[in-house]
């Protein structure tokens, strides 16, 4: 299979990914600090907390592992449809007795609609035919214009190119046969054969709206599972700074705009370092399978999703990193958690919903426009088809503008909230000041 | 000439209100600290000590006054040179020491080179150079303690403020963490410090700073505040340990009794020779002193209801 040296490759690239951070992590231990500080020489501050936070992150071993769970899961998606469609791109046929010039010709021509290459040999009789096939020497065999015969049972569910070739086979000569018993000449029966089909056509244009939607399902999956473990650390890691009251001795250096956005930015650029990844394995590994999963309309839909991932995680990561500000306990974090969670539950089901039904019903058009909700709500109306570019630009832009909104409060809340010590902070108390 | 208009004030808080709901934490505190000195900032629980502290660094909003650095209102690029060591030790559990630090250090504006050059410097001095590919959360509170210590100095402040450095540390570790503070001093830093430990206090600090309820309730030198305030004599009687012959005479006070010493507060008109008779009532006097006041004792008649 050619998709297996990819297989391969990617594998590689991750586990030559985590060697490195992991040397890295040994060469830190074994000596005295020694790292390059890009983003803080480019953004003071905000960007030496980014830093530390991005290292931190690519550190962990939790990232490594949901790095790996992600492309497991996507190579899933890739591979195992295109397994399904078709095993082997050449198959050998057996005919017992001999093929005739014109067998031959019709066989040619059913394989080359399955896109499917076929040898054709002759074998002696049934009793060899039924060995061959048993050994797998032979995919399938005519034997002569009473029967198709294969190794296993065809099920009605199995869509692979043998599969097909095998019903079409079956379909076409039975039909010859009874052409040739009604008393139809050879040049007939030709005619016939070779007639071609009226066209369909539709009303609509034609789009490739099963290969995106079927992107945009792995799309909103995607977002759904990357937003909600990046704010799960957005959340923890601002609750455990506050619990482990490092909090207060950076605040005595860096304003809390400062601080919360580097943490923010850190953990935002991890995530798109992780979908990146993501979507670049997803690219190379359709490309080596031969996956139509990135055809037609569907590189537009993994923009939109990565594009909405980014607008998505900015805007409720100020919120959760707010609501991580409020707490210093466990426990007290998972009752904060769960109503933040429910627009993004809410976004993704009903997302989920639409792109799996192939219609982009009014409710998605409505929460393409909130920002809550927009992240899965985009990139399905962009795969269903009917949007039209300014809707985009106008659903980027209230997720923009309504993230500095939130911003701006969420700032004020953990400035006042994140130095408080004891149980959870109530909001009340600190508009009380 | 009184203390506060004798020295050069250098850090100064002025007029400092804070209010939680219904509680005052700072009830128009003022005080300065002059550079060059280590200074005490004594006060019982709930005095406001730790809400002023975080004031100086902007960590709490105010609701009234100023915190002036060499006569100027202080901002973000102030507090940068200012070195915090906070009540409640904060670090990263499980990030590397020496990383940890540096980071501190970059965040203070110190170079890379310069942060990790610093680094190594104060993990040697606080004798834990070896523990800067360690983890936080494996050291020992002592450890802990220094490598806070090593955070609030990595970028050489000026002004080097202090909750409680001394809290839960051994001999040795008050002795390290406390001739780094004086030796900070000396080199011309503002090294202000809290702590219950009046002892230690009192062998450490030129001068003291003490509040009450979030008022200023006493400051000074240490030997101005303990020379001042009525007579008091240590008086030991062999084999007492009580000092209850000490109780009932008129015009004295029994201010402390320590290991069979009674210390007594005299009044102005009261006679020493009244005292000593009493004790020789009770026994044989071997010990018969005018005293100091002990740090101690400044801060209980400070803080007194």
């Amino acid at each position: 299979m050619k998709a297996i040296p990819y297989a391969i490759f990617a594998a590689l690239v991750v586990f030559a990914i985590s060697r490195r951070l992991r040397r890295r992590r040994d060469q830190e231990k074994a000596g005295p600090p020694t790292r390059r500080d890009y983003l803080g020489s480019l953004l003071g501050h905000t960007g030496l907390v980014a830093q530390r936070e991005v290292r931190e992150r690519l550190r962990g071993r939790f990232f490594r592992v949901i790095t790996l769970v992600l492309l497991a899961v996507v190579a899933a998606a890739i591979v195992i449809p295109t397994l399904h469609s078709g095993s082997k791109s050449s198959q050998t046929l057996g005919v017992v007795g001999t093929a005739s010039p014109a067998l031959r010709r019709e066989v040619d021509r059913l394989a080359r609609n399955e896109s499917l290459t076929v040898h054709l040999v002759t074998v002696a009789d049934l009793e060899t035919a039924r060995l061959q096939l048993s050994s797998g020497r032979l995919d399938l065999v005519i034997n002569g214009t009473t029967s198709i015969l294969v190794n296993k049972p065809i099920s009605a569910t199995d869509i692979s190119a043998g599969a097909q070739l095998a019903r079409s086979l079956a379909a076409t000569l039975g039909v010859q046969q009874t052409f040739r018993a009604a008393g139809l000449s050879a040049t007939q029966i030709a005619q016939i054969t070779q007639a071609k089909a009226l066209p369909i056509r539709s009303v609509q244009p034609e789009s490739n709206r099963s290969t995106a939607q079927s992107t945009s399902l792995i799309g909103v999956i995607l977002v759904f599972v990357m937003l909600t473990q990046y704010l799960t650390w957005t959340l923890m890691g601002v609750m455990e700074e506050k619990a482990s009251r490092v909090v207060e001795v950076l605040l005595a250096a860096v304003k809390p705009i400062d601080l919360l956005g580097g943490k923010l930015l850190g953990i935002g650029l991890v995530a798109l370092f992780q979908a990146g990844l993501v979507v670049a394995f997803a690219l190379i590994l359709a490309k080596a399978v031969g996956s139509d999963l990135l055809h037609g309309t569907a590189p537009l839909v993994v923009v939109a999703t990565l594009i909405w991932l980014v607008l998505g995680y900015a805007f409720y990561s100020w919120v959760y990193a707010a609501a991580g500000s409020l707490t210093e306990r466990q426990d007290q974090v998972q009752s904060l958690a769960l109503p933040l969670s429910v627009p993004i539950i809410f976004g993704y089901i009903i997302s989920l919903t639409a792109a799996g039904s192939g219609n982009a019903s009014v409710l998605v058009k409505i929460l393409a426009f909130l920002p809550p909700t927009a992240p899965f709500a985009v990139p399905t109306w962009v795969a269903l088809g009917g949007i039209a570019w300014w809707e985009l630009v106008f659903s980027a832009a209230i997720s923009v503008v309504s993230t500095f909104g939130i911003a701006r409060v969420a700032a004020a809340i953990y400035r006042r909230a994140v130095l408080r010590a004891g149980g959870r902070v109530r909001l009340r108390s600190l508009l009380a000041g | 000439m009184p203390y506060r208009d004798r020295v050069r004030a250098e850090l100064e808080l002025a007029g400092l209100r804070r209010s939680f709901g219904s509680v005052v934490a700072l009830d128009n505190l003022s005080f300065s600290v002059p550079s060059g000195q280590v200074v005490g900032f004594l006060g019982p629980n709930g005095a406001g000590k730790t809400t002023a502290m975080r004031a100086i660094f902007g960590l709490t909003d105010l609701d009234g006054g100023s915190v002036r650095w060499r006569g100027q209102s202080i901002g973000a690029e102030e507090r940068r040179r200012f070195g915090y060591m906070p009540e409640e030790r904060g670090l990263y559990p499980s990030m590397a020491v020496g990383e940890q630090i540096e980071y501190l250090g970059r965040l203070h504006g110190l170079s890379r080179s310069q942060a990790a050059n610093s680094v190594r410097s104060w993990l040697e001095r606080l004798d834990i150079g070896d523990r800067a590919a360690s983890k936080v959360e494996s050291l020992s509170h002592g450890n802990q303690q220094r490598v806070q210590l090593a955070a609030a100095l990595v970028h050489d402040p000026e002004v080097l403020i202090l909750d409680e450095p001394l809290a839960g540390l051994d001999p040795s570790g008050i002795d390290a963490i406390g001739a780094v503070l004086v030796e900070r001093a000396r080199t011309g830093c503002c090294v202000l410090f809290s702590s219950h430990q009046l002892d230690l206090v009192e062998d450490l600090c030129e001068a003291v700073t003490i509040i009450d309820h979030g008022r200023l309730v006493a400051t000074g030198t240490v030997d101005e505040l303990a020379s001042s305030g009525p007579r008091r004599l240590a008086v030991r009687v062999e084999g007492d340990r009580d000092g209850a012959w000490a109780a009932a005479i008129p015009g004295a006070r029994v201010s402390q009794v320590q290991g069979g010493e009674v210390r007594l507060v005299l009044e102005s008109t009261t006679d020493s020779d009244t005292v000593l008779a009493a004790a020789q009532s009770a026994g044989r006097v071997i010990e018969f002193v005018f005293d100091r006041r002990r740090l101690s004792e400044v801060f209980r008649e400070a803080t007194a209801p």
